[in-house]
């Protein structure tokens, strides 16, 4: 690894103007760093920001940037009013990396793609214009939504996921973006972040929404969605009044489905229109040669998570 | 005599592991030693041409970088299976991704990390062969190596009759056995002898390779192995970084430490290959093997081919008049394969699934099959096991299990949205022991001192030494200290082929019985003995004390008569090789969500038969390994390599999924615990590798048993069972 400076930032202020890297956790940006896949010349240690409060103030659940991944999965608040956001949480990588890692820090990890992973290969996230061979290489893991011909790579947080399900926004150092619009689906340029915007909350809106959360994958814990589906749905009674759902392990970006929500939107729920939601949420996807069922997974986990949200028989 | 070997006392070494107190062979600090890393190839097939060290060499620290053009010659070892096939950086041929093509040696770690993203590196780079899919047609049978036939066959296939036929192919992928420990090495020259701390599966092989490859004698050459995290056979053959350490160290006239990277260890240690194979079944119509037909394929690279005797469970499991084996290879570009425990296994995956196709094929419990097929005899020799009590292994496990109440449908079993499967496979490996030696020692205190270079590779090997020698000496576990990992004591052999115990064992019973004897001549030669004038034969050696058989009020103890004696008492004696084959067998039950299709196994029940056990703890926690790692093979590990480059595209354990905590099962280990008197090994046999033999299989079973569909490509992903 290159050498780099490291200072700490006493306030918002002093690490926004730091120019440097931020780090909370660091459960993500050492192993980019070691890896060779980033370089920082200077990191500025936020861990010293008061930026980890959890509190409900009005209609909006406030989560500090800095609060550990465990302490949101098990604050009060959050498991009895926003289950989807504690079921992401805990399902999310090991209890030891979630008492390292921030929510701020989580939003911004980057993609798991072996290939960028791996500064030997060409990237067109890491190295622009070198070239994708995750498109026609090994791509078992990669978007079938919002990918293009540059970058298929998937956006690996289901806390990113849970959010955007809640319709949530984050708060930064100079404004408040709504996660429907955080994340783009630039290979290079992945958020809306400016160069110092740093995040410094992340606000859920209060609702009466139901919501879950169901991640799939290849082993029981400690591994990264294959696909997984949040929902969040204002049910009065078999009606669904509104509804949200969004996707990981399938997008560039946290994924979601307008489609599948109008769907579901002012009908009952029932066996018939989960099917159509599923079948709406997949309809645009461009599979690759080992990601096909990818297609055919999303929409069972779909109907999975919402016949059990429902409990429909 | 008291019967100690089999307890299930904690590990000697326990402690120190857990709290870090243990120093592994990373760990080992020598004053003033240099840290070198590797720069690795990133193409599978060409050439380097040019290499520049220039930025490297000017970084802050660096001593020197190393590289085809400077790096001292080194003697090839000419044979298998003690190094791999070439060694790197003695020319500018690139014969896998992930070759050392320099080292950069500096002050510290860091420093060293950091100049060798420095080293420019161009190529003339040539399309690889990535995978066993792009060379079909171009498979041979190549020599035997090890001992083993690579084609076999009995009777003859062709005129074999049957009234069923089964006929199918099987694969799996390229594995890598990640020890939590990867390998390291720390070589230390003084008067032109070298120190080599190594982690070692074979200290003496490693011995003898680096004295063969350097040009010195091997009584020049110390290695050794503390303690290994594990090793799985990835440690077993003495890796290229080795020797390059050495000749280096040799070179700069300092002491030199090398460590891989986790991403290196996917790239230097072997792994085991891709695997595919076709298996045929012809059997009456009750499910009587007449014939098996058993092809497989592995890779071999343009360098290595070596063929790791899956032949054997087509040979030795079932009584079967008629058979042909072959095992092929074909070359890739890619690192060679190498020794991945149990190899066994993905043959017998092909075996043990096909078995399981005949019984649904002929509609005979899986079970009742493996019964009517039962070798009652060496299949091979045709004769008699010296003990075998498979039978009894079916017969406990599948008690235990509570397979009776299985009904034979597939998908006949729900709970819930869940559907249940219920599935078996025989378990076996071979039971070597290999030529090995031991020194035992009764020091005048009447306390105890056993010596073998052999090795403690993780799996219990000190404890079960020390317990060993606890009862062939008939005194007590702290009475006894084993030593082992330095190859400056008595030889031994590998710790490989689950071969240890047997191997060890038996040399430290020969020279611990005649120590003993000799013990007793001294007390009952002494007038000053309560045994005095006894026959040798007439003492009995138990806690530290000496009895006269039948009288234990006539008694003296170890303390006693050393020290009246005043001199200590010892005896090295060696062991020869022997044969010898264990089994068992492993009935496992899954759980599989339809909607998602992810298969979750949800109990496993093991029984053995290793002849005397010699550690029910670490027996058993040798069973919670093997069957999590047979879990990992079924369900999800696999090495992804790209098929353009034969670079692997997930060397790390974010990538290359393991089953965590939560994948893992109950798991009950039950043993036959007979000894076998065709063992010299106070009747233990080899086991280490036996339970995760079946386990691919036994899943693969269970899971047709729970949804009627047969999954023949490893691993059973979700994808494949939507």
């Amino acid at each position: 690894m290159k050498d780099f400076a490291y200072t700490r930032a006493r306030s918002v202020a002093e690490a926004v103007s730091s120019q440097g890297k931020f780090v909370s956790g660091g459960t993500d940006l050492l192993n980019l760093m070691k890896d060779g896949v980033e370089s920082h010349d200077l990191i500025v240690d936020i861990n010293g920001l008061p930026l980890r409060g959890i509190a409900v103030s009005g209609p909006v659940l406030s989560i500090g940037a800095l609060a550990r991944m465990s302490d949101v999965a098990s604050h009060p608040l959050v498991r009895q009013s926003f289950p989807v956001l504690s079921e992401a949480l805990l399902d999310s990588a090991s209890p030891q990396i979630r008492n390292m890692a921030a929510v701020g820090g989580n939003l911004l990890q980057r993609t798991r793609c072996g290939y960028f992973r791996d500064i030997a290969s060409p990237c067109n996230k890491r190295v622009p214009g070198s070239g994708c061979p995750a498109l026609d290489g090994e791509n078992r893991g990669h978007a079938i939504f919002g990918g293009g011909d540059q970058c298929i790579a998937v956006h690996p947080s289901d806390l990113a996921v849970s959010l955007l399900a809640l319709d949530a926004s984050v708060r930064t150092s100079k404004r408040v973006v709504r996660l429907d619009d955080f994340y783009l689906t630039d290979p290079v340029r992945e958020t809306v972040l400016e160069p110092g915007e740093l995040i410094t909350a992340i606000e859920v809106p209060v609702g009466r929404f139901t919501s879950r959360y169901l991640k799939l994958r290849d082993r029981a814990t400690f591994e990264f969605a294959v696909v997984s589906v949040a929902a969040a749905l204002d049910l009065r009674g078999r009606r669904v009044c509104d509804a949200r759902l969004t996707f990981g392990g399938v997008a560039p970006r946290p994924w979601r489905s307008t489609a599948a929500e109008d769907a579901l939107r002012g009908k009952d729920l029932s066996a018939a229109t989960i099917a159509a939601a599923a079948s709406a949420a997949v309809r645009g996807a461009v599979p690759r040669q080992h990601n096909g069922f990818k297609v055919e997974l999303v929409q069972r986990a779909i109907k999975a998570l919402l016949t059990d949200l429902g409990s429909v028989r | 005599m008291k019967q100690i070997a089999g307890l299930p006392i904690d590990r000697i070494d326990g402690r120190a592991k857990v709290t870090g107190a243990a120093k592994y062979t990373a760990d080992t600090d020598i004053p003033g030693v240099l840290h070198g890393v590797l720069v690795l190839s990133t193409i599978a097939r060409g050439k380097i041409t040019s290499i520049d060290t220039g930025r490297a060499k000017s970084a802050p620290g660096v001593v020197d970088v190393f590289t085809h053009l400077n790096t001292p010659r080194l003697t090839l070892l000419p044979f298998f299976p003690y190094t791999r096939g070439f060694i790197p950086m003695q020319d500018e041929i690139i014969n896998h991704d992930g070759q050392p093509v320099a080292i950069v040696v500096a002050q510290t770690l860091e420093q060293a990390q950091y100049a060798s993203t420095l080293v420019d590196v161009r190529y003339s780079q040539e399309v690889p062969k990535a995978v066993l899919g792009q060379v079909a047609g171009t498979e041979y049978v190549p020599d035997p190596a090890l001992g083993e036939p690579n084609e076999f066959t009995r009777g003859d296939v062709t005129s074999a009759a049957a009234d069923v036929k089964i006929d199918a192919n099987y694969s799996s992928p390229t594995h890598h056995h990640n020890p939590i420990e990867t390998s390291a090495s720390l070589a230390v020259w003084q008067d032109g002898k070298l120190t080599a701390y190594e982690t070692a599966q074979g200290i003496q092989f490693s011995r003898g390779v680096l004295a063969y490859s350097l040009g010195v004698q091997p009584t020049d050459v110390r290695v050794r192995t503390a303690y290994l995290g594990g090793g799985f056979g990835s440690k077993s053959v003495v890796l290229p970084h080795t020797l390059l350490t050495a000749a280096i160290a040799r070179v700069l006239g300092q002491p030199l430490k090398v460590v891989l990277t986790r991403a290196a260890m996917y790239t230097s240690t072997g792994h085991r290959s891709e695997f595919r194979q076709r298996v045929a079944l012809g059997a009456t119509k009750d499910g009587k093997l007449t014939s098996l037909i058993q092809t497989t394929t592995q890779q071999a690279s343009r360098t290595d081919e070596v063929t790791y005797n899956p032949t054997r469970s087509a040979r030795m499991l079932y009584a079967v008049p008629n058979l042909q084996v072959r095992q092929q290879v074909a070359a890739l570009d890619r690192p060679g394969a190498g020794f991945t425990r149990s190899p066994e296994t993905a043959a017998h995956f092909g075996l043990e699934t096909a078995m399981d196709e005949l019984a649904y094929a002929v509609g005979v419990d899986p079970l009742e099959l493996r019964l009517r097929n039962y070798a009652e005899v060496d299949p091979e020799t045709r004769q008699p096991f010296t003990s075998r009590y498979l039978r009894d292994c079916y017969r406990m496990a599948a008690n235990a299990f509570g397979w009776s109440r299985r009904s034979m449908k597939p998908g006949s079993t729900r709970d819930g949205q869940e559907f249940i499967g219920w599935g078996m496979a025989t378990e076996a490996h071979s039971s070597l022991a290999f030529p090995s030696s031991a020194l035992v020692q009764m020091n005048v205190d009447g306390t105890v001192l056993a010596q073998s270079s052999t090795q403690e590779i993780g799996t219990g090997t000190l404890t079960v030494m020390t317990q060993a020698v606890a009862e062939i000496m008939g005194t007590t576990v702290d009475a006894v200290t084993f030593q082992l990992g330095d190859s400056d004591l008595p030889a031994a052999s590998w710790s490989a082929a689950s071969a240890t115990v047997k191997s060890v064992v038996a040399a430290l019973d020969k020279a611990g019985k005649a120590v003993r004897d000799n013990v007793i001549k001294l007390a009952v030669a002494d007038a000053r003995s309560p045994l005095s004038g006894l026959a040798v034969d007439q003492v009995e050696a138990e806690h530290g004390h000496l009895f006269a058989t039948g009288d234990r009020s006539r008694r003296d103890s170890y303390l006693d008569v050393m020290s009246r004696h005043g001199n200590v008492v010892a005896t090295t004696a060696q062991t020869p090789s022997t044969p010898g084959y264990t089994t068992g067998a492993v009935f496992v039950e899954v759980r599989i969500d339809p909607r998602s299709g992810r298969v979750r196994v949800t109990r496993a029940v093991g029984a053995y038969d290793p002849g005397r056990v010699m550690n029910r703890k670490t027996a058993r926690s040798q069973v919670i390994g093997g069957i999590t790692w047979g879990i990992g093979f079924a369900l999800m590990e696999q090495t992804v390599v790209d098929q353009r480059t034969a670079r692997i595209v997930n060397p790390n354990l974010s990538g290359y999924l393991i089953p965590v905590n939560a994948d893992v099962p109950d798991i009950q280990a039950l043993f036959v615990d007979k000894p076998d008197p065709g063992s010299p090994a106070l009747g233990a046999r080899g086991f280490g590798e036996v339970p995760i033999t079946g386990v691919p299989a036994a899943i693969g079973n269970a899971v047709f048993h729970a949804t009627g569909r047969r999954i023949r490509d490893l691993p059973i992903t979700q994808d494949k069972l939507l």
